[in-house]
């Protein structure tokens, strides 16, 4: 896959100036590689620690400890993939932005599943590979969140030409796992997620 | 989200399931069309197939397809032989044959939960390969038999759908390859008891064809859904002795004109979407026209402009569906319908009739189609269930011949559903509800 560098000149943020905690990172790499809750139930995926160690010292139910996975998780997950046609990570390009990215809780009582909304912001209105890049975040946190989690991944209105195309193919679960299956674009995908570990 | 204002009549109740030794994404499921089994479509490039006896695992049919197997169906109507297609990513579609002559005790001996490795010991026991169907340039998303089995419907991302036709055993010739949609085909569907052919797609509308002088040409187009289409299926033939309608005593006037015009519209088709909606369309009767019966004896050059069909959407089902429904299917038995899809629920709606207030229908009012203006009768959710495969999303939902020990009689059935947990569940509807704590 020959790219063309659509945009040779993006702007690039400064890293301190991204946004974080102001503290040890959040994502805790998991060394073990054990998933505490959901673990057992599915071996094959590497998950987050879901319910994120958070003094739990008044609570012993893990139920209420669930939502504890915030937007600012969600950005560290994602803003460490790389560009495909650039040599630095979709947070410093602005790619993907802390304020684009919503978790909605799970819209009735009988039900345990969360949405995970994110908006990217293609480089330019044409970029070529939106959908690529879309492609990249959904695959990454499909990957890494526990599969409670519903993954939304859109163009941001009015940034890109043909935003309505891309956000179709970005939605179809069919097409996203085909697309999976294909081997140059997986190439293509782990190479954008090599720098996320 | 606002729920029923009624309570839930039924609930869905866990009866078993079907685990298969991986746990990676099984697509879809499809019940035997005479016997106690199921197949199931693997993103692990497998089908499995299973007992609904005894819930066990039979058979593993690995080898044939290079990448995840999408959609099974089984070829009706043969005897002393099981004949499966399989519709795969690789962009292939598989024909396997297995003699069932001998296939009582073949249920009998098996151990429960075989794993399907001792079938490689006895080789005429296995599910045969026996031919490829190529011809689609990219992925086959969906493929369906005719129910007469002489036609084989495939479809695929290449936006085409193609109806083939068995000659002799394994000698399958490309009768058509219909190219209207704009996008994915997802799904292909033949109507019970005529060679008509529905298909739902990316593009977001619905095509039926039908042939028409040697040539398979479109005779209707779907609009009504505002994403793609997931899936298509037609209501099994006959519906109105079995289903609401069945019970003819004390009907209105205008009721059993109703019954009569489902009678001459045919089968119904069901529709479900990405844009979280189910629909219910139905065939305009033609003109004078005694049945829905084929326009044989007309000259063709007539018959060409004949031909199309008028779909009209009679109903909406209830939206309880928060994210796209991926599934949707009718009982032959009773007419309820079942749905599923992303957000990992299982609806079961039912059709009745709709309380008329006193002052309200004319009988005169045959201007206008009744099922616009005030439809006689109304879909209600009768039970619902939340996390049907835990937190995973739900690929498929059908309806099977209940088989195992407890059943009561010949029409009770199961509902099958198939998730991204790999597993396919099998529960049973029963009277009773559930009070949801507020």
């Amino acid at each position: 896959m020959d790219l063309d560098k659509d945009n040779a000149n993006p702007t690039i943020l400064n890293p301190s100036d991204l946004p974080s905690r102001h503290r040890e990172s959040a994502v805790k790499k998991r060394e073990d590689g054990g998933t505490g809750l959901f673990h057992d139930l599915i071996p094959q995926y590497t998950y987050l620690s879901d319910p994120f160690e958070q003094p739990v010292s008044e609570s012993d139910s893990d139920d209420d400890s669930v939502e504890d996975i915030d937007e600012q998780e969600i950005y560290d997950l994602i803003s460490s993939i790389s560009d495909p046609e650039h040599p630095l990570s979709l947070g410093s390009l602005a790619v993907v932005n802390l304020p684009d990215i919503h978790i909605l809780p799970p819209t009735s009582p009988y039900s345990s599943i969360s949405t995970v909304l994110v908006e990217v912001t293609p480089t330019i209105t044409h970029c070529s590979l939106a959908t690529v890049i879309g492609l990249g975040v959904r695959v990454r946190l499909e990957q890494a969140l526990p599969p409670r989690f519903r993954i939304d991944v859109r163009i941001k209105k009015g940034t890109h030409s043909t935003d309505e195309a891309v956000n179709k193919q970005l939605g179809d679960k069919e097409r996203v796992a085909a697309a999976l299956e294909n081997g140059t674009l997986m190439g293509v995908l782990r190479k954008m997620l090599s720098t996320c570990e | 989200m606002s729920h029923p204002q009624e309570p839930l009549s039924s609930i869905l109740r866990p009866l078993s399931t079907l685990s298969p030794p991986s746990n990676s994404r099984t697509w879809q499921s499809a019940p035997h069309p005479n016997l106690p089994l199921v197949a199931t479509a693997c993103s692990d490039r497998t089908v499995r197939v299973y007992s609904l006896t005894s819930f066990t695992l039979l058979h593993t049919i690995t080898g044939g397809h290079k990448r995840s197997v999408r959609s099974v169906s089984w070829k009706p109507g043969v005897k002393g032989q099981s004949v499966l297609a399989t519709g795969s990513f690789d962009a292939s579609a598989g024909i396997w044959r297995r003699d069932e002559r001998g296939v009582e005790e073949d249920f009998t001996r098996r151990r429960a939960g075989g794993d399907g490795y001792e079938d490689e010991e006895e080789d005429d026991d296995d599910y045969q390969f026996s031919c490829i169907l190529d011809g689609h340039e990219s992925e086959i998303k969906s493929l369906s038999w005719s129910p007469s089995g002489q036609f084989l419907a495939t479809c695929s991302r290449d936006k085409s759908v193609w109806i083939w036709e068995e000659l002799e055993d394994d000698n399958f010739e490309t009768i058509a390859v219909l190219q209207e949609h704009d996008g994915d085909v997802k799904c292909v569907a033949w109507h019970p008891e005529e060679d008509l052919l529905a298909s739902a797609s990316y593009d977001d509308t619905v095509r039926l064809y039908k042939e028409d002088a040697d040539d398979w040409v479109q005779v209707a187009q779907l609009n009504n859904h505002g994403m793609t289409v997931w899936w298509v299926e037609f209501e099994g033939s006959g519906m109105t002795k079995k289903n609401f309608c069945a019970q003819r005593d004390g009907l209105t006037d205008e009721q059993a004109r109703h019954i009569e015009l489902l009678e001459r519209s045919g089968p119904r088709l069901a529709t479900c979407s990405d844009d979280c909606t189910v629909r219910i369309w139905r065939r305009e009767p033609r003109e004078g026209a005694e049945k829905t019966s084929a326009n044989t004896g007309i000259p063709s050059i007539i018959r060409s402009m004949a031909i199309d069909e008028d779909w009209i959407q009679e109903a909406v089902l209830p939206q309880q569906h928060e994210r796209a429904i991926y599934s949707v299917s009718w009982s032959q038995k009773t007419g309820l319908i079942a749905s599923a899809g992303s957000d990992g629920k299982i609806l079961i709606y039912k059709e009745r009739w709709k309380v008329q207030a006193s002052n309200g229908v004319t009988a005169e009012d045959q201007d206008t189609p009744m099922t616009e203006k005030s439809p006689l009768t109304e879909w209600v959710v009768i039970a619902e269930l939340f996390s049907a495969h835990d937190v995973f999303e739900i690929n498929h939902v059908c309806w099977a011949a209940r088989s195992d020990k407890g059943r009561r009689n010949d029409d009770d059935e199961v509902i099958l559903s198939t998730g991204d947990d790999g597993e396919v569940k099998v529960w049973v509807l029963e009277e009773g509800s559930v009070i949801p704590e507020t």
